[in-house]
């Protein structure tokens, strides 16, 4: 027998010791692992996690006890009461629902202190059950400082645990390594807290125990205690791995759904926006047609000019009050009296016809029309009808009758200019045309004086006297082409329009001005083409356009004398009708006048009037042509200008 | 030397007048030649015959007056009537300052026109009959020899021998042979002859 008061010795069998801290471990991460089940879940399933874990936790507390104790020999046989341990099991269990209960919740100081307490509290009531339940032959003896040292660890370790399991029940990224480095600090933590109270107590002989209801501490038997653990454990990590999983899954939809209802709830707003854009701009453009509508009207009833809607019948629906002022009828009167208006302004029946068949089918166009108003007078009235959509169409009209009557008194003022600036043109001629005419004169009188003496010859010479006196009729009537030339360039007369060939009136005109190019030494070519068409216009005026750019190009090359004096005339055909260039090769227009010499009364001709130009300009422009100049290509200028063929003018 | 027939240019651009007035000189019996322009009369041939010249003003590229300096300067001294569609007053003067016969208007009567053509002809009638007496004469001086015409003008200026002689740095006597032979040479009957001659060859005398 051993002294009863010398303490047994015991010792560990390590590889369970092992075993024990990685059953803590293992427990220690279900509990992790539940905690953050049981927060996640509500109501009942909240209490079944909550009894599930606090089963497994418990369980696996229990066991690494359990295992713990086992690891612990002694020289005499320890047995366990089972009751005893199966009560150290309820306690485990109730000490683990308790943390995962205060892990789950919003948790506090003072929570997380009561929560530890109490664990603490069961973990250390189950190491010391579980004591209890020994059954060897031998007093247990506590040594206070430790056990005390064990509860307190308990409780820290407990409150260490409660802290970590609230840190780690949300779902997080990193949540697996951490929780399972925080198992093995738990782990550590409780079989440091189990072997602290192994240590706290000592063995002394004692007689045999009551051997009633007790386990051997069979090997097998503790072996079997940690599958069915473990088992437990792993089911349940199982389990809450699932349901995590799950959990994630129905988070990450609602999250999903919640990110749709924001796109929608962003779509609804924006499309709610430009609808509330769209009113407002609906309203402005209403209040802009509104706007535009009393523009309208106003210029309907103010504007200078006649207006009146026609229906697809042509008969007068609505005129505005300048139509009434100018016609002199107004609606009303048309209605009441259901006059036909045609025939009140259009008293010639055929002309009315003409002009009822404009109203009614024109498509839009221009016209003028003589019209007889009420009180008699017949005015001149320019249109313009338009078709509207419907088939009903506005004419709108203007009394042109003062433009008319300024129209016919500018002509007949440009026609008299013209003839002025002809007889000016024909001032500076008159040199020319007396040596034009002396000419001719000369040969008649020298061609007479000849034949007298050749018939007084003896015997007179009648064939030298007969030769000399036909060539003194032939001289006569050369001079009085010349007059009759210079008689109808300076006759009065309104302009007459003819179909004319500018080759002809270039040559016509170079006759008259031979004389002239002659003194300025200037020496002529034409280059007239064959195929330019006949143009329309009144002969002597295109005839005074003609001389008075070749007398400019005369004047202009009066003052060259390095090269030779060459007048170049063309003709050409051209788009527009007929185009005559007249190309000089003198100084050329200074840049200064360029913009002045169309102007009236601008020369530069010691003698001119400064009419010549622009009376051209006029004539020509009157014939629906132009007139400019451009730079010659080595020297001087080129006068030139376009006259409409006669076809091309109805 | 035989006389030819005298002739008249005209020299006008129009042919009308050219023509009128081909017939009109022609039918007075003279001869006429035509020219349409200065540079063809310039490069026609003229013959050796009192000529006149009837010349338009006004002509394309040279003007009349033109042509009147050109053949002065040319040395060419024939006689020009000038005729004219409008002549001006100052255009008038200094053709005849330049020597024209006359200058005409058209239309100008005819006996105008024939009248200046006659003196024309008769103009250069003389100067032709002074140009060939002259030609004589200076051939006549190329006889001289050197020292004669040394003496000439001394003799033509009126100097006495004994006079001529000191002049000269020789004898009285010297000078008095030179002079009988210069007198037989040139063919001067007297010394007043001699003096005309010598005037018609524009021979200086030195003013004494």
């Amino acid at each position: 027998m051993i002294s009863a008061n010398a303490a047994l010795t015991g010792f560990y069998d390590y590889r369970e010791v092992v075993r024990s801290v990685l059953i803590a471990i293992a427990a220690s991460y279900a509990g992790l692992d539940l905690a953050g089940r049981v927060t996640a879940a509500r109501g009942r399933v909240r209490l079944a996690w909550l009894s599930c874990g606090a089963i497994a936790m418990g369980t696996g507390i229990w066991a690494m006890q359990l295992k713990g104790m086992l690891a612990f020999h002694l020289p005499v046989p320890i047995v366990y009461h089972w009751p005893t341990v199966l009560a150290a099991l309820l306690v485990a269990i109730f000490a683990s629902a308790v943390a995962l209960d205060v892990a789950s919740r919003q948790m506090g100081g003072v929570e997380a202190l009561t929560g530890s307490v109490i664990m603490g509290a069961g973990i250390a009531g189950l190491h010391y059950i579980l004591m209890a339940a020994m059954r060897l032959p031998a007093i247990t003896r506590y040594s206070d400082f430790l056990v005390a040292c064990s509860i307190l660890l308990a409780v820290l370790f407990s409150l260490l645990a409660l802290l970590m399991a609230f840190g780690l029940r949300e779902e997080t990224r990193w949540s697996v390594p951490r929780r399972v480095g925080s198992a093995i600090v738990m782990g550590a933590a409780i079989s440091a807290m189990h072997y602290t109270g192994m240590a706290a107590a000592s063995f002394f002989p004692a007689s045999p125990p009551d051997l009633s209801l007790t386990v051997s501490n069979s090997p097998i038997g503790g072996f079997g205690v940690v599958i069915a653990t473990l088992i437990v454990l792993i089911a349940a990590i199982i389990t809450s791995s699932v349901d995590r999983q799950a959990h994630a899954e129905i988070q990450r939809l609602n999250e999903e759904l919640e990110l749709r209802v924001a796109e929608r709830t962003l779509e609804l707003e924006t499309v709610n926006q430009s609808l509330r854009k769209e009113i407002a701009e609906r309203e402005w453009a209403e209040d802009e047609l509104r706007r535009q509508k009393e523009i309208l009207e106003r210029i309907f009833e103010n504007i200078p000019a006649m207006i009146a809607f026609f229906g697809a019948d042509g008969r007068i629906e609505l005129v505005n009050p300048e139509w009434e002022r100018t016609i002199g009828w107004t609606l009303q009167e048309i209605r009441e009296r259901n006059l036909d208006i045609f025939a009140e302004l259009y008293p010639d029946p055929q002309y009315r016809q003409m002009a009822r068949d404009y109203a009614i089918a024109s498509t839009g166009g221009r016209a003028e029309f003589k019209v007889r108003v009420r009180d008699g007078r017949v005015i001149d009235m320019a249109t313009h009808v338009v078709q509207l959509s419907d088939g009903s169409r506005l004419g709108i009209g203007r009394d042109i009758s003062q433009r008319k009557r300024t129209e016919a008194a500018l002509r007949e003022a440009q026609a008299d200019l013209a003839r002025v600036a002809r007889m000016a043109a024909m001032g500076e001629l008159a040199a020319a045309i007396a040596h034009q005419v002396n000419q001719p004169l000369g040969a008649v009188v020298t061609y007479g004086s000849a034949s007298l003496r050749w018939l007084a010859t003896q015997p007179p010479n009648l064939q030298e006297a007969r030769e000399a006196i036909e060539r003194t009729v032939r001289e006569a009537t050369r001079a009085s082409d010349v007059i009759g030339r210079i008689r109808a360039l300076l006759q009065k007369g309104s302009p007459q329009m003819e179909r004319l060939d500018v080759n002809a009136i270039i040559r016509e005109v170079l006759v008259l001005a031979a004389s002239e190019l002659l003194k300025g030494g200037v020496t002529v070519r034409t280059q007239l083409a064959p195929g330019v068409p006949a143009v329309l216009g009144d002969r002597i005026q295109l005839q005074q356009v003609m001389l008075n750019l070749i007398l400019n190009a005369v004047d202009a090359m009066s003052t060259i004398n390095g090269r030779p004096r060459d007048l170049l005339i063309t003709t050409a055909k051209h788009p527009e009708g007929a185009l005559i260039q007249v190309h000089d090769v003198g100084e050329g227009v200074e840049p200064a006048q360029a913009d002045h010499i169309f102007e009236p009364f601008f020369t530069t001709k010691p003698q001119g009037i400064g009419m010549g130009l622009s009376v051209g300009r006029s004539i020509v422009e009157a014939h629906g042509g132009r007139l400019w100049f451009a730079p010659g290509s080595s020297h001087g200028t080129i006068f030139q200008f376009t006259v409409p063929k006669a076809d091309s003018i109805a | 030397m035989t006389e030819q027939s005298p002739i008249v240019f005209v020299v006008d651009d129009d042919a009308s007048i050219r023509d009128a007035l081909r017939s009109l000189i022609h039918s007075v019996g003279l001869r006429v030649e035509l020219f349409e322009s200065p540079r063809e009369f310039l490069q026609g041939k003229r013959p050796d015959a009192p000529s006149c010249l009837v010349l338009d003003v006004r002509l394309p590229g040279k003007s009349g007056l033109d042509l009147q300096r050109e053949l002065a300067a040319a040395n060419i001294h024939i006689p020009i009537i000038f005729i004219t569609g409008h002549g001006d007053i100052p255009m008038s003067v200094r053709a005849m300052k330049a020597g024209a016969v006359e200058f005409l208007t058209k239309p100008f009567r005819d006996q105008d026109l024939l009248d200046a053509i006659q003196v024309g002809l008769e103009r250069d009638s003389a100067r032709r009959e002074r140009e060939a007496e002259v030609a004589v004469l200076r051939k006549r001086l190329e006889s001289l020899t050197p020292r004669e015409r040394e003496v000439l003008p001394l003799v033509v200026s009126g100097l006495l021998n004994k006079q001529a002689a000191a002049e000269l740095g020789t004898t009285e006597a010297t000078v008095k042979v030179h002079r009988s032979q210069l007198m037989r040479k040139m063919g001067a009957s007297s010394l007043a002859d001699l003096v005309r001659m010598s005037e018609k060859m524009g021979i200086a005398v030195p003013k004494s």
